[in-house]
């Protein structure tokens, strides 16, 4: 097979300009799924029962289907009830609903895994609610989720390819523009392959460091 | 091992998956190997009806498969049927995954690069599919910056468009009847293709449709095979001869589209 990488290197530029789209849907769609994660698990461990019921229904409903169909209902069953979303919006929208309620699952998870009797200590020593969260809860769910939650953004990034089926040019829906325009396929795919790399593995390093200087996390790869 | 070690050795892993992606060669199967397996591999795209679609039992039906079992059969091979889409269906040519395809596969320059041609099998009539509120008359009106079209990745049109709409917006969607969808639920406005595949999908909406009274271009649709297989593509330019003089083809055309062919395949301007 004769390998013709220039055609697609000419394009970089074109390619890359993809590939930010797909970061900026994967920090957005990530950094509202943490709000609605936290809302969900604050949710769950103070409020009402029945509110809990609600977002655990959400939460099975979220992770038992695939986002793909999640998006699809957005984008093309919305406008049946007068709701047109841009290609952007839905699909934005669609990966924050599944993200959040993967990210309450891990939350919830670092949540769970603080001792009963580290809270009741602090409550023996006369310390308030507030300050439980501040100072027993909070530094030791994040040295334990922030590993999980360092993979489910990777996992965001990898799944915004996804996009493209829904008219939004990101990185995989412009090297299939690239590849239908040059034929060559594997050249596309593979110069994407690698931009796909390069973004995982700066966003890696990235959040370890944030993990290691900010919470002291440590995530494995320092 | 140290921190940069490791970035090295990531970075060295994605390009050697990356190398054996593209060192990954097949060979196109020769008429004699197709003849001697007595199967023949075709590529029919089943989301372009009625050239290519499910029937009831779920298996791939249409004008395309109905010409390549005729083919098939006369070749005195069995006929495999495999599904392919306008994104894909001349990688998986180019890939040797199968031995033609047809799906809609209008012969222009850029493809005849990278894959060989048959004679015709049918001709298209590219055209504008709207709505009866737009004030559409001539392509030219296409050409605005407030006006959405709507494309299927991978196809000619959105080359088309590129050279010559320049100034509207482009909506690319992955498949025909999301395309169709995208202007009943009024997200786009147009869609240039060829409409005798995408009457089938308007029939779905109760919106009131509209074809702009302007063919932009008549294209012609061939069977596609690997660059430089020539035995069977003489040997399938011999079969579609005789389909056209037994009016095999015209009469295939007329059952599954319920109208005559546009325009005949058999004018093609230019032998290639």
């Amino acid at each position: 097979m004769n390998l013709n990488f220039f055609p697609i290197l000419d394009q970089l530029p074109y390619l890359l300009g993809g590939a930010w789209i797909s970061l900026q849907l994967a920090v957005l769609a990530f950094a509202f799924g943490m709000v609605i994660a936290m809302i969900c698990t604050s949710i769950l461990r103070y409020g009402p029962k029945l509110a809990g019921k609600f977002i655990n229904a959400y939460v099975v409903f979220a992770t038992n289907t695939p986002q793909l169909v999640q998006i699809y209902f957005l984008f093309f069953a919305l406008p049946e009830v007068g709701i047109l979303l841009s290609p952007f919006t839905a699909v934005l929208i669609g990966a924050t609903f599944n993200a959040g309620a993967y990210l309450c699952e891990i939350q919830r998870a670092g949540f769970d895994s603080v001792r009963r009797m580290e809270i009741e200590a602090a409550e023996v020593l006369g310390f308030s609610r507030v300050q439980i969260i501040r100072y027993v809860i909070l530094p030791h769910v994040i040295k334990v989720m922030f590993r999980p939650l360092s993979n489910q953004f990777i996992v965001m990034t990898l799944g915004t390819s996804m996009a493209s089926m829904f008219g939004v040019e990101e990185l995989t829906g412009r090297t299939y523009n690239l590849s239908s325009q040059t034929y060559l396929s594997v050249e596309s795919f593979s110069v994407a392959a690698v931009i796909y790399i390069v973004i995982t593995i700066v966003a890696t390093f990235a959040l370890a460091i944030m993990g290691r200087f900010l919470f002291r996390a440590r995530t494995g790869v320092f | 091992m140290s921190k940069i070690s490791m970035l090295g050795k990531l970075v060295i892993a994605g390009c050697i998956a990356s190398s054996l992606l593209g060192a990954a060669t097949a060979n196109a199967r020769s008429l004699d190997e197709i003849m001697k397996s007595k199967t023949l591999i075709v590529g029919v795209n089943p989301n372009l009806p009625p050239l290519g679609v499910y029937d009831d039992k779920n298996q791939i039906s249409g004008f395309d498969a109905t010409v390549a079992k005729k083919i098939a059969d006369s070749m005195g091979v069995k006929l495999e049927l495999v599904a392919v889409g306008s994104n894909d269906r001349v990688p998986f040519i180019m890939s040797d995954k199968i031995d033609a395809v047809m799906g809609g596969m209008t012969r222009n320059d850029d493809r005849m690069k990278v894959v060989d041609f048959t004679d015709p099998v049918n001709t298209e009539v590219l055209g504008i599919l709207t709505t009866d509120k737009k004030p559409y008359k001539k392509w030219q009106d296409l050409n605005d910056p407030s006006v959405k079209l709507v494309q299927v990745r991978g196809t000619t049109p959105i080359k088309y468009i590129q050279d010559n709409i320049p100034k509207a917006q482009l909506l690319i969607l992955d498949n025909y009847p999301d395309a169709v969808r995208a202007i009943a639920q009024g997200r786009a406005d147009a869609l240039i293709d060829v409409l005798d595949f995408m009457l089938d999908y308007t029939k779905k909406y109760p919106t009131k449709w509209h074809v702009v009274d302007d063919p932009i271009e008549v294209d012609y649709d061939c069977i596609a095979v690997s660059k430089g297989n020539t035995a069977l593509r003489e040997k399938l330019n011999t079969e579609i001869a005789a389909l056209h003089k037994s009016g095999f083809i015209g009469s295939s055309w007329k059952k599954w589209f319920g109208h005559a062919m546009l325009h005949d395949p058999t004018a093609s301007p230019t032998k290639y």
